[in-house]
């Protein structure tokens, strides 16, 4: 019994936690990256994607789901527990149009999931959703991107960009020291797979790309266009590295022609 | 009180891991392997049966229902068959779920359920069983074979989480990663009906415990369309149909064997 | 009156629905339209109880979009018609039930045929080659019907029965289909007391559902 505050989720434990939401941000942790990226007029989704066993239906496989016409979600986490929320949310953008005739805004649609994954962490019985998720889309006549997160606490908050799962903290610091306002879309896309780079060791064919240009045009890139990407950027690599490193040899070579002049000079005296 | 609904199932570990739902998945590991292929022009599952001996009563299953001894695969809608491994008595009432969620599509839709959508029912009452209080996760894994006007055949795999993906090929239950790289190797993706029989006979001949393949240690099912009405058609094998299926592909028991029982 | 037809051809289904709204004998407005795109190959066309109209076929539409969105792809015509009659046949049993008719047209792209269904407020369906409903009706049927030509063919003392559409032709083109929905137009127009004006058309066929100017 002195160890059923992390069990009973109605109850905090001494030192304020609520341990059962911390645990789930854990299982989020464990969770395939990904990344949302918003550019001036375009925002960009990128997943790490688990590599489709030789055997396994690709279509099944998907990580990136629509809620609605002009809204995207990517999340982190247990997978079932995502299928679970995203149809929730699915059902909460119809139910909202047929009550009030318009489409959900982004924030709103935000809300609504971050407010269901609060009441999985309070009302009895139940553990929290296992999942972070990124929300990205355009609100109905607006042509401002939108990117959100919301947590398994229930928080939800709005993003130039970030990340989640796996390594999302290299990933998010890479994003601090690499994001600039108003991005073009194809800086955007870059810097989304870019940033996936940090943590995906294999490259275009474990990246998956979604581009939200406006209300309702959404584009998948292919395995080619995002391979081109990856190249180009492996290219950019190699050529700071290739310029890092002759810096390091001119330096080098200076000092070595000084201390070879400075012993000449001794050699002189 | 605030313990009423509580109980070690449903919560996450510290490292954020869902324990009972590992634990179900190593039950079911145990399990009697069931393994399905899927072809172009339909799917085929095959399972291995665990409740055998020389006492059990199987003349059910010669006589009634759509064939099966009714302990691995069942025909869960016209257009669907599914293969379960694990818990026996949560499969039972998996199957039973799944067949008035197959009718309750029909009554609203006046057409059989995709199988893809039947696999998303199940899953989402399998992800129930791992969110709320009180309840332990099913200890069931299915595999779905079925055919439907949008994908066509299809073939799908459920978990305990209630995760489920689509496959051509794939195994569930005990040996399934020896089975699964042996499907590896010899999966093609444009194979036939007809060789996907010999392909899940010859590797459930090498993946099960016994030396020698029968009626008594296995159950078998294709789901093919039926030329004439293009409708789908599954078929369950009975017992003696099973023998003459293995004697054909050459993969049954030995003669002294057989002379022995009988 | 509130009259809308509908009728099958090769490859599509035309469906016409009047464009007035009217509160007892004043109408209220003449552009109405009546004819809701609920998904990308399925047209329906509602009337009866204004209000009720609308908020069904809102319904349907917002249900329809669910189902997509749930499973990338729309319900086949079939099946949309069997989901919706069975939603009027639960109204029906309610304490407020939806008083709404429909003309359910659409194309089934898995199987490239164009259906149409003729659905009413107590639930009653059925797949039909063409329908009206309203008072327009009684004047389009019997123009569209199908008849029994019956022949005796004097030698052999046999009866042949021939079974010949008047003007429905479900092997017609688009041109000729629209042609006889004209007919059916100008025949109301010319019989009913209280014929409607204006008419909107649609049509959906393989590329989808559009409006037609008549």
């Amino acid at each position: 019994m002195s160890r059923s505050y992390d069990r009973a989720l109605t109850v905090f434990s001494p030192d304020g936690h609520l341990f059962q939401v911390e645990y789930a941000l854990e299982a989020v942790r464990k969770g395939t990256c990904a990344v949302g990226v918003r550019g001036k007029d375009v925002v960009v989704l990128g997943v790490e994607k688990k590599s489709v066993l030789q055997l396994q239906d690709p279509r099944t496989v998907r990580k990136v789901a629509m809620l609605d016409d002009h809204i995207c979600l990517a999340f982190a986490g247990l997978t079932a527990d995502g299928r679970v929320l995203i149809d929730k949310a699915r059902i909460e953008c119809q139910s909202h149009r047929l009550t009030v005739e318009d489409p959900v805004t982004v924030e709103y649609i935000t809300r609504h999931i971050a407010g269901i994954q609060q009441r999985y962490t309070q009302s009895g019985g139940v553990r929290p959703f296992g999942i972070s998720t990124l929300i990205v889309g355009f609100d109905p006549n607006d042509t401002k991107p939108h990117l959100y997160m919301t947590e398994p606490s229930g928080i939800y908050s709005a993003w130039k960009a970030n990340a989640i799962g796996r390594s999302s903290k290299t990933v998010r610091e890479f994003l601090e020291k690499n994001h600039k306002d108003d991005l073009s879309r194809e800086e955007s896309i870059k810097l989304a797979v870019k940033s996936l780079l940090e943590v995906v060791q294999t490259g275009a064919k474990n990246i998956e790309i979604s581009v939200m240009e406006s209300y309702g045009k959404i584009t998948n890139l292919d395995l080619a266009q995002i391979e081109a990407i990856v190249s180009e950027i492996e290219k950019e690599k190699e050529a700071e590295a290739e310029r890092k490193r002759s810096r390091l040899a001119a330096t080098a070579a200076g000092q070595a022609s000084m201390t070879s002049r400075a012993t000449e000079g001794t050699s002189g005296q | 009180m605030s313990r009423r609904y509580d109980s070690r199932t449903t919560i996450f570990s510290p490292e954020g891991r869902l324990y009972q739902i590992e634990y179900a998945m190593e039950a079911i590991s145990h399990a009697g392997t069931v393994l399905g292929v899927l072809a172009k022009d339909g799917v085929v599952l095959a399972a291995e049966k665990k409740v055998t001996g020389k006492l059990l009563d199987l003349s059910g299953a010669k006589e009634g229902g759509y064939g099966g001894s009714g302990e691995k695969i069942f025909l869960l809608n016209s257009n669907v068959i599914g293969g379960v491994a694990g818990l026996t008595a949560d499969a039972n009432s998996l199957i039973n779920y799944a067949r008035s969620a197959a009718q309750q599509h029909l009554l609203q839709y006046n057409e059989d359920i995709p199988v893809e959508l039947l696999a998303q029912r199940l899953c989402d009452m399998k992800q129930g069983y791992t969110q709320y209080g009180g309840l332990r996760p099913f200890g069931v894994s299915l595999l779905y074979a079925g055919y439907d006007q949008q994908h066509q055949f299809q073939l799908y795999h459920s978990d305990p989480s209630g995760n489920y993906s689509g496959w051509k090929a794939t195994c569930i239950g005990a040996n399934n990663g020896t089975a699964q790289s042996l499907l590896k190797q010899e999966y093609k993706d444009d194979i036939e009906v007809k060789a996907a029989i010999s392909l899940v006979l010859k590797t459930m001949s090498k993946t099960m415990d016994s030396t020698t393949l029968g009626s008594e240690k296995l159950e078998f099912a294709v789901i093919t369309l039926d030329p004439e009405t293009n409708l789908p058609k599954a078929k369950i094998y009975k017992p003696d149909e099973i023998d003459e299926l293995l004697q054909a592909e050459g993969l049954s028991k030995k003669e002294d064997d057989n002379a022995m029982k009988s | 009156m509130e009259t809308s037809f509908a009728l099958t051809g090769k490859g599509y289904v035309i469906v016409a629905s009047d464009t007035t709204a009217a509160r007892s004998i004043v109408k209220m407005k003449t552009d109405e339209d009546k004819i809701k795109v609920v998904s990308p190959h399925l047209l329906m066309s509602y009337s009866g109880e204004p209000g009720d109209t609308i908020q069904f076929a809102e319904y349907v539409e917002r249900n329809l979009r669910l189902f997509h969105i749930r499973n990338n792809y729309s319900l086949r015509p079939s099946a949309a018609a069997s989901w919706i009659r069975r939603s009027l046949a639960q109204s029906l049993r309610s304490r407020k039930p939806y008083s709404v008719n429909l003309m359910l047209g659409g194309y089934d792209v898995t199987i490239d045929s164009p259906h149409l269904y003729w659905i009413d407020y107590l639930g009653t369906m059925t797949e039909v080659p063409f329908g009206a409903h309203g008072y327009g009706s009684y004047f389009a049927l019997s123009l569209l019907d199908r008849y029994v030509l019956s022949y005796i063919s004097s030698k052999a003392n046999t009866h042949f029965f021939l079974f010949t559409y008047r003007y429905h032709d479900p092997e017609a083109t688009l041109q000729e289909g629209l042609a006889t929905l004209k007919r059916c137009i100008d025949e109301v127009a010319k019989r009913l007391v209280v014929s409607p004006g204006k008419y909107k058309v649609k049509v959906v066929d393989k590329d989808g559902a559009r409006e037609i100017e008549l």
